[in-house]
C-alpha cells in the first residue's frame, strides 16, 4: 500500500506557504538533492537565500555555528535588527551565549527527569483515548493529536487545565501565522506591521506575555518558587538575568514549539497506521518501542528548515555563499534523503539507526524537548495500538498552511476498537 | 593514540584516533553504544556521557563550566570523574586512555 505520494513538479516554490498547504514538495527536495545541492532562490518578499537539502550537508554545516550562525534570524523573512532584537529567544543566539539560558532549563528537559512524566503521560492517554475512541469516526489531529502535548505543556509550566485551551489557540495563532485557520493575522497575506516587534508578528505575543506575567505573580504570591518558568528568572552562570523580553518570548516559544511539533509527530503517526496498515500489528507485538518515536518524528519532520546565516565567505559544492547571505538548513528534505535512508517514504518502525535530524541533530540547537517529544510519542502509540482492531483513513487529510510547521491539521479516522 | 571504551556489559572497544578528533566523534565512528552525540560536540545534549578511569583523570582534567552544568542532565548517574565526551581532545598525552561508558 503506498503512503501519500508527492505530487509537486519538481519545481516548486519553496517560499510559498500554499506550495507545503499540499504536502512538502517533495519531488522538487530530490531534484535539489540530486543536481544542485546548494539551491539560490531569488525572491520578491525579501533578499534571496541558499538551499541545502542533502542530509550530509546539513549535518556538517549545523556543527559550524560559527560560519552559520543563528544570532541574524531563524527563518525565510527579514528582520531589521530592531525587529531581531524584540523577537529573538536563545534560538537566535550563538555559543556560547546560547548555553547561557540554555543550561537554566536543561536540567528540567533532561532524559532523566522526563522520564520521570511517564506515568502523568499514560494516565493522560487512558482519558484522551477513552474519550475519542468513543466515536468510531473523528478528527484524529483534533481528538487526539492537539489534546496530549497541550496538557503536558499545562503540567510543565503549572496552568490550570481551564486555561488550556486558550493558551494552546495562541500558541498555535503564533506559530501557524500562516494559516487562516489559526490566525486572524495571516503573515503574507496582509499587513502585520503594527505587531512586527512581538513574536511571530502576531498580537497573540502582547497576549500571552500578559497571561505570563500574571501567572507569574500567582505563582509569587503562593510560594511557588519551582517550574521551568522560575528557573528561566535564575540569573545565569555570568549572573545575568534575562529581560522582560526575553521572557516573554521564552514563554511563546514554549507555547508555541512545545505543542505543535508534538502534535504534528502523534498526527503523522496515526496518518501512517492508515496507508500502512502492518504498522498497528507491529507496535502490538511490542518489539519495536525502542526505535519506533524516533521513525515516526523522522516521518512527520515537524520542522520543515531553521536558517542560518553565513558570517563570511564559504564555498559549498563550488557554490559562493557570501558573508550576510540566509542559508535555509530543509529538514523536511534530509529525512527523505535517500543516501542516508533506506526506502525515505516507507515508515520502518524498526530502523536503526535512523540519523533523522528533525530535532536539529548536529547542531547546538538540538530541540531541548526532544525527550519529551520522543516520551510522548512512544507512550501515545503503544496506548493507542493497545485499543485498536484497525484504523483506515476516512476522507483526504489536510495540511498546514506553512512552509515552516509541517503538520497534518486535520486527519479524518475511522477505526474498530479491540 | 589508542583509547579503550569499557561498556556496561564489561566488553572492551579498542581503537586508535586522530589527534585533534574529539572523543565523542571517535567513538560515534567505532559504533561505541552509549555514545550518541546527538548535538554534534556542541555541548547541548550530554549524550556522550563518559566516566574517566581513575588513573588518567588528573591528566584528562575536569569540565569546564558549562560541560559542568551539563553533566548535571546526564542519564547515567553522574560520577567524579564524569566527562562529556565531545569536550575532549586526542592527544598524545593521553595515548592508552581508558573509559567508562555508564550504563542508564
Amino acid at each position: 500500500m503506498t503512503v501519500w505520494t508527492p505530487e509537486d513538479d519538481g519545481f516548486a516554490d519553496l517560499t510559498s506557504h500554499d506550495t507545503f498547504a499540499r504536502g512538502a514538495p517533495h519531488n522538487t527536495f530530490a531534484r535539489l538533492r540530486r543536481d544542485d545541492p546548494v539551491h539560490w532562490t531569488e525572491w520578491d518578499q525579501g533578499l534571496g537565500f541558499w538551499s541545502i537539502t542533502r542530509h550530509a550537508d546539513i549535518t556538517e554545516m549545523n556543527r559550524q555555528h560559527e560560519i552559520f550562525s543563528s544570532a541574524r534570524g531563524i527563518r525565510m523573512e527579514d528582520q531589521t535588527y530592531e525587529e531581531y532584537l524584540a523577537r529573538r529567544t536563545f534560538q537566535e543566539t550563538d555559543p556560547p551565549e546560547h548555553m547561557q539560558t540554555r543550561v537554566k532549563v536543561a536540567r528540567a528537559f533532561s532524559k532523566p527527569v522526563i522520564a520521570e512524566y511517564e506515568q502523568d503521560i499514560r494516565d493522560l492517554c487512558d482519558e484522551i483515548l477513552d474519550q475519542a475512541l468513543e466515536a468510531r469516526e473523528f478528527d484524529a489531529t483534533k481528538a487526539i493529536a492537539r489534546q496530549l502535548p497541550m496538557r503536558m505543556l499545562g503540567r510543565i509550566l503549572g496552568t490550570p487545565e481551564a486555561d488550556l485551551p486558550w493558551l494552546v489557540e495562541k500558541g498555535d495563532a503564533l506559530i501557524a501565522n500562516t494559516d487562516p485557520d489559526f490566525t486572524d493575522h495571516v503573515l503574507d497575506k496582509m499587513d502585520t506591521d503594527e505587531f512586527r516587534m512581538m513574536p511571530f508578528n502576531s498580537p497573540a505575543g502582547a497576549e500571552l506575555y500578559q497571561y505570563a506575567k500574571e501567572l507569574m505573580a500567582h505563582k509569587a504570591r503562593s510560594g511557588d518558587t519551582n517550574g521551568i518558568l522560575n528557573m528561566i528568572l535564575n540569573p545565569g552562570r555570568d549572573g545575568g538575568v534575562i529581560s522582560e523580553t526575553e521572557f516573554r518570548n521564552f514563554f511563546c516559544l514554549l507555547v508555541a514549539a512545545g505543542n505543535d511539533t508534538t502534535r504534528y509527530s502523534i498526527a503523522a503517526g496515526i496518518q501512517a497506521m492508515c496507508h500502512q496498515p502492518e504498522l498497528l500489528g507491529q507496535m502490538q507485538s511490542g518489539a519495536v518501542w525502542e526505535t519506533a518515536a524516533d521513525e515516526i518524528i523522522r516521518w512527520a519532520t515537524p520542522a520543515i528548515y531553521f536558517r542560518r546565516t553565513a558570517t563570511r565567505d564559504v564555498e559549498v559544492h563550488g557554490k559562493m555563499i557570501r558573508e550576510g547571505d540566509k542559508v535555509l538548513y530543509w529538514f523536511a528534505s534530509a529525512n527523505r534523503d535517500e543516501a542516508a535512508f533506506e526506502d525515505p517514504f516507507r515508515v520502518d518502525l524498526a530502523r536503526t539507526p535512523n540519523k533523522h535530524l528533525s530535532f536539529g541533530q548536529g547542531g547546538p540547537h538540538i530541540c531541548l524537548g526532544m525527550w519529551l517529544a520522543r516520551l510522548e510519542v512512544r507512550v501515545l502509540f503503544e496506548e493507542l495500538s493497545k485499543r485498536l482492531r484497525s484504523i483506515e483513513a476516512a476522507g483526504p487529510h489536510q495540511f498546514l498552511r506553512s512552509n515552516f510547521v509541517g503538520g497534518i491539521k486535520t486527519l479524518p479516522v475511522r477505526v474498530v476498537p479491540a | 593514540m589508542q583509547v579503550t571504551w569499557i561498556l556496561p556489559d564489561g566488553a572492551r572497544v579498542t581503537a586508535e584516533v586522530a589527534e585533534g578528533l574529539s572523543l565523542m566523534e571517535a567513538a560515534v565512528a567505532q559504533n561505541v553504544p552509549g555514545v550518541v552525540g546527538e548535538c554534534g560536540g556542541n555541548l547541548s545534549c550530554a549524550t556522550c556521557h563518559v566516566q574517566v578511569t581513575d588513573d588518567w583523570a588528573a591528566r584528562v582534567g575536569g569540565p569546564e563550566e558549562f560541560e559542568d552544568a551539563m553533566l548535571d542532565t546526564v542519564d547515567a548517574a553522574r560520577g567524579p570523574t564524569s566527562r562529556l565526551s565531545c569536550q575532549i581532545t586526542a592527544r598524545d598525552e593521553l595515548d592508552g586512555l581508558v573509559l567508562i561508558v555508564p550504563g542508564a
